[in-house]
């Protein structure tokens, strides 16, 4: 397998506070992966060290597998957490001005550039000026900025922040299209939904360390399956299921029923489940085994003070 | 060097767009001329300030009014004798001559106008005017308290005239005594005149005291030398006129062009750089071109931007004063423009602009990647423009003695060193020291660059800021 990204041992300290610890992982070459942890875990000192912004404290880092360097940096497109563009530039200049400095001639810049701007219906306001623009078209003009000069690596940080449901579509779809076209994209985000969604790979990070490198379905397995389950009046749930091995919480009630929420554990939980309700006779009027979700595997490995950054 | 040029071509393209700049570009050189000429013509503008004289003695009023007769006489006459030697040199003495021999001031001035439209027609289209700075009016009322009315404003001269002030000479004991009446606090010109008349009046009586006539008195009075001024250089080997003295008035005049340049690109690279830190895009530009290209970029493209502007104005300047030359010869614009042109001017002038530019423009770039808003960074210019104060206050001492110990130690000082060159320029500034000061300019930037390099990094890469070092100071 070659590897798109290559970071070993990475560490950044801000006058002894370490941001980043010793941290390692890779990005196979056209894999998506996601970059995830709460506020504060790291995620953008270490996506800005990834793209020469800032300087490790320690470690290494090989960018399509090369040492980093400005020469390499020009096949990396780099979307930053806090963006904006030069207020006074139309959306045509800025992508093709960014373009350029990735080492684009004029000509194929300002090309790509309507090309981009057409493809993603931004065609009508390529020659406004980008303050003219709503918040959500000057962020897609951003993200097409950092996709102009077809660079093989594409690091975003926080993609999806400040972006409405539909426009985190729009942008999901990019992402993917950018996946199909045969670039590698490594992205950050809070939000596990959207890495659920789009990656094969992802690192989770909390407090500046990795707690998880490998592919999504792996950390999904990590988490704790439950199943929903409904009753009917007042049957009380865990008294009929004591001693059979489960934990059962309460989920609340509503319109005459009860809701659970059972762990489970161990091989064919979910049958054995079942299987105890039927023997306890539980009026049931509803049998969920719920997927578990990244969140859940990202709680179940850091604990749940930490995945929510406290 | 691709995205160095590429930053300072955004960077010159985001100000030569704008309107501001097309703004400056045509209303700056309208500015500089009415302040350069805006003060001359309104003296010239204004009309003679009417001045009443009482006295005790009616010789002592017939005295001090001829004493300002004489006054505006002499004026006319050195008016006359600087333009004429600058604008027609050859007609000078027979004009003055004529002057002189002419009975009163208006026949004089006559005098000296006919006989320059006969020998030098092309001379007399900025013939000096010759209005006097001050009339004396007969007095509308015969006591200060009763002119206090006049004095005040409250009432005009019967001919409709305001009355700008009144001279009162008194005799106590026999002496005389000179009180000057007006509301014109900070200007005390008439009451001088009237005290050297008094004065003379007071020379007479004491020598007929010691038993002299008092023509022996008038005859001591007169005794007056005449004074000429000359300079050694070789290269000027001769008497000073206008011609001599223009270079320094170029260099006065470029050393403001360069200060307010200074002051002007020191608002675009500032507000530059916090465009950049509050719209978020240093990022994005950071993985393509490193702080340090970045901080070249912006000073070649500001710097670009204010070359554009001199060029041009310089252009129009050269022109104007072309056709001056050319049409005026040996006149008056013609000898300032050849001043303009002189080659250790102009070296001096290339020196200063190109290090005083980079010296403060990178500190102000340096200043505003440490701020977070524009008002963080006009307080922080504050010392800034006090350090930039500095040498336009040693600018009256350096044109006093341009090679006075304080303002040659001050012109090696690289701070300074950009304006006080150009203002030490004219005199006889050797070609070693201008090497030397180009050369202590030259390290002082490597420096300052080195530093900013530095500073501008913190600030745009680990968002240093004023405030977050007052915060962590605070903690």
């Amino acid at each position: 397998m070659t590897f798109a990204l290559e970071a070993e041992g990475l560490a950044k300290t801000y006058g002894g506070r370490s941001a980043v610890q010793n941290l390692s992982f890779q990005v196979p070459q056209g894999s998506i992966c996601g970059v995830l942890g709460p506020n504060g875990a790291g995620k953008s000192t270490t996506l800005r060290m990834l793209v020469g912004v800032l300087k490790p404290s320690a470690g290494r880092i090989a960018l399509l597998g090369q040492p980093l360097t400005r020469r390499v940096l020009q096949r990396v497109g780099y979307l930053p957490e806090e963006r904006g563009l030069y207020r006074n530039m139309t959306p045509r200049a800025a992508i093709a001005y960014l373009a350029r400095l990735k080492g684009v001639h004029a000509r194929s810049a300002f090309r790509r550039a309507d090309a981009l701007l057409e493809s993603h219906g931004l065609g009508p306001v390529k020659r406004k000026k980008i303050k003219t623009l709503s918040k959500g078209m000057a962020q897609k003009v951003q993200v097409l900025a950092a996709i102009a000069h077809e660079p093989d690596l594409v690091i975003f940080d926080e993609p999806f922040s400040g972006l409405d449901p539909v426009n985190q579509r729009v942008l999901e779809d990019t992402i993917r299209a950018e996946a199909a076209a045969g670039r590698t994209i490594l992205f950050s985000t809070h939000i596990m939904e959207h890495a659920e969604r789009l990656c094969d790979r992802i690192v989770l990070i909390a407090q500046g360390k990795k707690a998880f490198e490998g592919p999504t379905r792996d950390a999904l397995a990590l988490a704790p399956s439950v199943a929903l389950l409904e009753t009917e009046g007042a049957f009380d749930l865990p008294v009929a299921l004591a001693g059979k091995g489960f934990v059962v919480q309460s989920d609340g009630a509503e319109a005459g029923r009860r809701r659970w929420r059972v762990k489970l554990e161990g091989p064919e939980a979910s049958r054995r489940l079942l299987a105890a309700c039927v023997e306890a006779q539980a009026p049931l009027s509803l049998f969920e085994p719920a997927r578990a979700s990244l969140h859940e595997a990202f709680v179940a490995l850091v604990g749940d003070r930490v995945a929510h950054g406290e | 060097m691709r995205q160095i040029y590429l930053v300072a071509r955004r960077e010159y393209l985001a100000y030569v767009r704008t309107w501001g700049f097309w703004i400056s570009l045509f209303t700056a050189p309208v500015l500089l001329a009415a302040l350069l000429f805006g003060p001359v013509l309104l003296a010239r503008a204004e009309p003679s300030r009417v001045i009443v004289v009482l006295a005790d003695r009616p010789e002592d009023a017939a005295l001090v009014t001829t004493a300002f007769e004489t006054e505006a006489r002499t004026t006319s006459r050195a008016e006359i004798k600087t333009y004429l030697e600058a604008a027609a040199p050859n007609v000078a003495p027979t004009a003055l001559a004529a002057f002189d021999a002419a009975p009163t001031r208006q026949a004089a001035g006559a005098a000296a106008r006919a006989l320059v439209a006969r020998q030098a027609p092309g001379a007399l289209r900025a013939f000096p005017a010759l209005a006097p700075r001050y009339a004396i009016a007969p007095a509308p009322a015969p006591t200060i308290e009763a002119l206090k009315p006049y004095l005040t404003g409250a009432r005009k001269l019967a001919d409709g005239r305001m009355l700008y002030g009144a001279v009162d000479i008194r005799r106590l004991d026999g002496a005389p005594r000179v009180d000057y009446w007006s509301i014109n606090l900070s200007q005390r010109e008439p009451a001088d005149i009237a005290q050297r008349a008094m004065r003379t009046v007071m020379q007479r009586e004491a020598v007929v005291a010691l038993g002299l006539a008092q023509t022996e008195a008038d005859r001591l009075e007169g005794l007056w030398p005449d004074v000429t001024q000359f300079d050694p250089r070789p290269s000027v080997g001769g008497q000073v006129t206008l011609r001599q003295r223009a270079p320094f008035f170029a260099a006065i005049l470029l050393t403001f062009i360069l200060w307010s340049i200074v002051f002007s690109v020191a608002n675009m690279l500032l507000s530059g750089v916090l465009e950049e830190k509050s719209n978020k895009i240093l990022d994005s530009l950071l993985t393509s071109v490193s702080p340090l290209q970045l901080l070249v970029g912006k000073l070649i493209g500001v710097a670009f931007v204010s070359a554009t502007l001199l060029g041009l104005w310089a252009a129009l300047g050269g022109a104007l004063l072309n056709m001056a030359a050319s049409h005026g010869g040996q006149g008056l614009l013609g000898q300032i423009a050849a001043s303009f042109l002189d080659t250790r001017l102009l070296v001096a002038f290339a020196i200063g602009f190109c290090a005083g530019y980079l010296l403060y423009g990178a500190t102000f770039l340096a200043i505003g990647s440490l701020c977070e808003s524009l008002q963080e960074a006009q307080s922080l210019m504050g010392p800034v423009a006090l350090v930039l104060a500095v040498p336009m206050m040693l600018l009256a001492p350096a044109l006093d003695n341009p090679n006075a110990p304080m303002i040659t130690a001050a012109s090696w000082f690289p701070l300074f060193t950009p304006f006080l060159i150009l203002i030490r320029a004219p005199s006889n500034l050797s070609w070693t020291e201008i090497a030397g000061m180009g050369a202590v300019m030259s390290v002082s930037l490597i420096l300052v660059l080195v530093l900013t390099a530095r500073v501008f990094h913190a600030g745009v890469v680990n968002q240093l800021s004023i405030t977050s070092l007052f915060r962590k100071k605070a903690r």
